[in-house]
C-alpha cells in the first residue's frame, strides 16, 4: 500500500479486470467465453496475458479472464500413432520430457529450452505460446515442420486445425473468441526422420525474443532427401513454411552445396521488417545461416 | 469488480485473503502481508527482482495474479532462514560480497534456492543459465555466481545446519 497525492491509501492494482473466472469444466469455460466475447481472454500461465496491461498493446477491452489451468489440460502422452500435448502444459515440462530427447522430436525440446528463461517457463504454457500468435513464437516452428494438429473446443464441439492454418497475422489466430485450445497432436514420424530448432537472439533474457528462429525436418535415405520441411519465424507477419527452399531439397542428393542452395532460397523467401531487435537485411542474412545449421543438425539426427 | 477469496501458504503460514481479480501475487505479498523483501522491478517479467518460490519452483510474482496462487505454497526471502543462522545462500551472498544496492538480491537468492533444491549437480554454467532472468546493474554476476556455487556445495555436503 502507498500514499497517493491526496493522502488516501490505495492498493496497487496493475491489471484492470472485472472478474477472474474459474470454470469447473470445459463446458463452463466455453459458456463464459461465449457470454463475454471480445471482453474475455483465456488465461493459463498468464505470462503473455498479464504484461498486456491497459494502455499497453491489445488488452484494452479485456476485463474478464477465464482460467483453463485447472481443466486437466496439463499432460504429455505418447500414443501409438501420435504424441499428445495438453495445451496448458508448462514449457519446462516439454524441455525436461524424455519424449523429446531424440530424433525429430528433439526440435521440441530445443524450442522449449530456448524459450524465454527458466523462471518464465515454469508458468508459460505451450498453448499460450501458440495462441498469442507472435510471429516469433518458438513453438510455432517445430510444430509446423512436424505437421502438428491442434484440437480446439467451442460451443459446437471439438474441431481439429492443422497448424499451417492456425496463424492468421501478428497476434491473430484461427480460434473464435469462444473457443479453447485443448491439445497439440504430433503425428508419429518416420524412423528415418530428423529435425532441429535453431534460434538467434541477443541475450538469454525474456525481453530478447528471437531475431530469427528456424526449424527444419528431413527424411533422408541412403544420402537422398525424401522429405524436407523448413519453417521460418520472426521474418514475416506469421511463422511460415519456406516451400521454395523445401523444393530445392526434396528428392535431391544431400551434400554441402544443396544445403547452401536451400539456405539461400529460404533467405529469399523471408520477408522481415526493421525493428528494435534487428534490421531486415540482417535478419535475411541470418535466415541463411540458421537454416544451414538447422539442416546440418537435422541430417545428423536422421535414423 | 468481483473480489475473490483465496488461501495461500506463505513461509509456512496459511493465509485466508480477499483479493481483487487483477491483484498480482507481488501486490498481495507486499501490500497485504507486508513482506516487502520481494521487490518489483520492471513489472513485466524481464528483471526477476520479484522472483519467489511457488510449490518449490522459481516464478515471477509480477507475472502472476494472486488468485492463480490459490492453494499454493509460497516461499519468499523472509522465509528462507530457518533458526538463528542465515540460510547458506544468504551467508554466501554476504561472504562473496555479491550484493551492492541489494534490489535484485532477494529475487536472485530465491531463483538460486529453487535451483539448488531441484538440481542434483549445480555447475557454474547451470547457475549462469538459471540466473539469466535476474538482472543486476551494479555488481556484475561474478559474485552471485560464486556465492551460489559455494552455497550449493555446502548444501550438498550437508555442512550447514
Amino acid at each position: 500500500m502507498f500514499q497517493n497525492s491526496t493522502g488516501a491509501k490505495t492498493m496497487s492494482v496493475h491489471v484492470q479486470i472485472e472478474e477472474f473466472h474459474r470454470p469447473r469444466d470445459l463446458a463452463q469455460a466455453v459458456e463464459i467465453l461465449s457470454r463475454f466475447g471480445r471482453k474475455a481472454s483465456v488465461i493459463a500461465g498468464g505470462t503473455d496475458v498479464l504484461p498486456l496491461r491497459p494502455g499497453v498493446k491489445k488488452m484494452d477491452n479485456i476485463n474478464h479472464l477465464v482460467d483453463i489451468s485447472k481443466l486437466g489440460l496439463t499432460y504429455l502422452e505418447k500414443e501409438t500413432d501420435c504424441i499428445r500435448i495438453g495445451a496448458a502444459t508448462h514449457i519446462n515440462m516439454i524441455g525436461a520430457s524424455p519424449l523429446f530427447l531424440s530424433g525429430p522430436y528433439r526440435a521440441l525440446s530445443e524450442a522449449a529450452n530456448g524459450h524465454s528463461t527458466t523462471t518464465i517457463r515454469n508458468r508459460a504454457t505451450v498453448g499460450g505460446n501458440l495462441c498469442n500468435a507472435s510471429p516469433c513464437a518458438d513453438f510455432a516452428l517445430p510444430l509446423l515442420v512436424l505437421d502438428a494438429i491442434l484440437v480446439a473446443a467451442g460451443p459446437k464441439g471439438k474441431r481439429e486445425i492443422p497448424i499451417r492454418d492456425f496463424f492468421k497475422g501478428p497476434n491473430y489466430m484461427a480460434l473464435e473468441t469462444d473457443e479453447v485450445l485443448l491439445e497439440i497432436r504430433i503425428p508419429q514420424c518416420s524412423e528415418k526422420a530428423g529435425a532441429a530448432f535453431v534460434k538467434l537472439r541477443r541475450q538469454q533474457t525474456a525481453i530478447d525474443m528471437a531475431v530469427v528462429n528456424v526449424a527444419t525436418f528431413l527424411i533422408c535415405h541412403k544420402g537422398r532427401c525424401e522429405v524436407a520441411r523448413i519453417a521460418l519465424g520472426a521474418v514475416g507477419p506469421i511463422a511460415f513454411r519456406a516451400k521454395k527452399a523445401e523444393s530445392v531439397l526434396a528428392g535431391a542428393e544431400i551434400n554441402k552445396e544443396i544445403i547452401e542452395e536451400a539456405a539461400a532460397a529460404a533467405a529469399k523467401e523471408a520477408r522481415p521488417i526493421d525493428d528494435i531487435r534487428a534490421t531486415a537485411a540482417y535478419r535475411k542474412k541470418m535466415v541463411g545461416v540458421l537454416v544451414r545449421r538447422s539442416l546440418e543438425n537435422s541430417i545428423r539426427r536422421c535414423g | 469488480m468481483k473480489k475473490i477469496d483465496i488461501k495461500i501458504q506463505v513461509n509456512g503460514t496459511w493465509h485466508e485473503l480477499t483479493v481483487d481479480p487483477g491483484e498480482r501475487l507481488v501486490d498481495v505479498l507486499r501490500d497485504q502481508l507486508d513482506l516487502t523483501g520481494t521487490k518489483e522491478g520492471c513489472g513485466e517479467g524481464e528483471c526477476g527482482a520479484c522472483t519467489v518460490n511457488l510449490n518449490g519452483k522459481a516464478v515471477l510474482s509480477c507475472l502472476m495474479l494472486a488468485v492463480q496462487a490459490d492453494n499454493c505454497t509460497i516461499l519468499t526471502i523472509e522465509g528462507l532462514q530457518k533458526g538463528p543462522e542465515l540460510h547458506p545462500l544468504q551467508k554466501a551472498f554476504v561472504g562473496e560480497a555479491a550484493v551492492q544496492c541489494g534490489y535484485c538480491t532477494p529475487g536472485m537468492i530465491m531463483a538460486a534456492n529453487a535451483l539448488v533444491n531441484n538440481e542434483p549437480e549445480v555447475t557454474d554454467d547451470i547457475i549462469r543459465q538459471h540466473l539469466s532472468n535476474n538482472l543486476c546493474r551494479c555488481t556484475g554476476y561474478e559474485g552471485p555466481v560464486k556465492a551460489v556455487l559455494k552455497a550449493a556445495r555446502e548444501i550438498e555436503e550437508g555442512t550447514h545446519v
